[in-house]
């Protein structure tokens, strides 16, 4: 019985890996997340020259929303406000900086980028691959991203020209919305080799004492553990129309997440803001939850449950309804009793 | 707008131009410090450490080392006493900006 997790040709200790985001912007921190046992990294997305100002932070770029604030590890529950953009340095140092990672860690380290165009995202992950990075992933959905970019025109031609460019595995990174599923099923025909389901979404929040948005005045991506619902729906919706494997992220806060996550056909899983929240202890923590459930249900591998609970999805048609005849109750009557 | 209680005051005090002049840093009123250990987890940055201060009630206290603070606000987010506040960042005077970083007059506080 172990957590080793077999995803894209990488054998994982565990299918934890942790999100892109500030808890993979250091080389220091692969040490601090190997000694939780993670099973790999997702490395802080760089953005292409284009998109340079994506580099400096506004100051300050969190917030933490509705926090219950509890100590040692056991908040469960926040919104994390957020407007931190792209990796602070150059390219040319995202690409030291992904050789230092790959020099050190013990895990797979997975590279992260954004660019406008074809030509771009194309560039960056040749050097992520020329970097030593053993997966790319393509954050198409970054909450962050200038303007609006079309899916069907500027990211399905990126993901194309990617594909073709590098041997490496690639991840498409989709935010929740209504096209999660078509995107999935595009990505997956463009030749992806997974997909990540869901990157945050952008939301707004509202000082009433000062009549203003907090923050910078702009929409911020939202996150938190409530937001795990519209990924398990999401990954139910997307597993049973794709063959590539998915990776789940958006509000994992306990092992019992992971379950669910696997038991909807997720095979890795992406950690970030409990990680934030709660320290880097969680990612130990939740390894040892989902191994306690593997041993409680005599389960050897997480590949045994993966899907299980698709398996017992009804159609909307199926949904069984109550067809007697109406209840007498005075329904129309007012104050009747 | 300055004195009027909200759901985050230590941002309210910052005038307008602070922003515009100097990115924002965290600091630590030792004073106000409980030393509840909240702020050196959730520093992503190795900006926050506890110091043996003998003289203080709780005889240690959180301390912002100002060189690897990013201004991000988590640890701002994790008091629970409001000891820890903005200050002007001053390291960046006389470093070239980037455009989209200088000052623009439509700027505002936060």
């Amino acid at each position: 019985m172990g957590l080793e997790t077999s995803f894209l040709h990488m054998r994982l200790q565990s299918p934890l890996l942790v999100a892109s985001g500030p808890a993979s912007h250091d080389v220091n921190q692969v040490r601090l997340a190997e000694e939780q046992k993670i099973g790999g990294i997702v490395l802080k997305t760089a953005c292409s020259d284009a998109y340079a100002h994506m580099r400096f932070w506004p100051r300050p770029r969190y917030k933490l929303l509705d926090w219950d604030k509890q100590v040692g590890g056991r908040s469960k529950n926040f919104t994390l406000y957020s407007y931190e953009q792209g990796y602070s340095g150059t390219l040319q140092e995202y690409w030291d900086f992904i050789s230092a990672c790959k020099q050190h860690a013990h895990v797979p380290v997975i590279g992260s980028i954004f660019a406008g165009e074809a030509k771009d995202w194309e560039d960056l992950a040749r050097h992520v691959e020329d970097s030593g990075a053993d997966a790319v992933e393509l954050d198409i959905s970054s909450p962050h991203r200038p303007g609006s970019l079309d899916f069907e025109t500027t990211f399905v031609a990126a993901i194309k020209a990617v594909v073709e460019a590098v041997k490496i595995p690639v991840l498409v990174k989709i935010a929740a919305g209504p096209d999660v599923q078509h995107q999935s099923i595009v990505a997956e025909a463009c030749g992806a080799s997974a997909v990540t389901l869901c990157n945050r979404i952008r939301g707004f929040d509202v000082d009433v004492e000062t009549q203003r948005p907090i923050l910078h005045g702009y929409f911020a991506g939202i996150g938190g553990p409530w937001s795990k619902y519209y990924v398990f729906r999401h990954l139910a919706g997307s597993a049973q129309v794709i063959k590539i494997p998915i990776c789940a992220t958006g509000g994992i806060m306990s092992g019992e997440d992971v379950i669910k996550c696997v038991l909807l056909g997720a095979t890795a899983v992406q950690i970030l803001s409990v990680i934030m929240v709660n320290g880097w202890e969680s990612i130990a923590r939740i390894n040892n939850e989902v191994l306690e459930y593997m041993e409680r249900k005599g389960i050897a591998t997480l590949e045994e449950i993966r899907g299980n609970a698709l398996k017992n999805m009804t159609h909307p048609d199926e949904i069984i309804r109550w067809s007697g005849e109406p209840k007498k109750g005075p329904r129309n009557v007012w104050n009747a009793h | 707008m300055s004195g009027t209680p909200t759901k985050y005051p230590g941002l309210n005090p910052i005038p307008p131009d602070f922003v515009r002049e100097h990115p924002p840093l965290a600091e630590v009123v030792e004073d106000l410090c409980i030393a509840c250990d909240r702020c050196p987890p959730i520093c992503f940055f190795d900006a926050l450490i506890m110091e043996d201060r003998p003289k203080h009630r709780y005889r240690r206290t959180a301390v912002v080392i100002a060189d690897n603070c990013t201004g991000c606000g988590l640890c701002f987010e994790a008091c629970p006493v409001d000891a820890i506040i903005w200050v002007p960042d001053t390291s960046h005077v006389g470093i070239e900006r980037h455009p989209m970083t200088q000052p623009r007059e439509e700027d505002h506080d936060l």
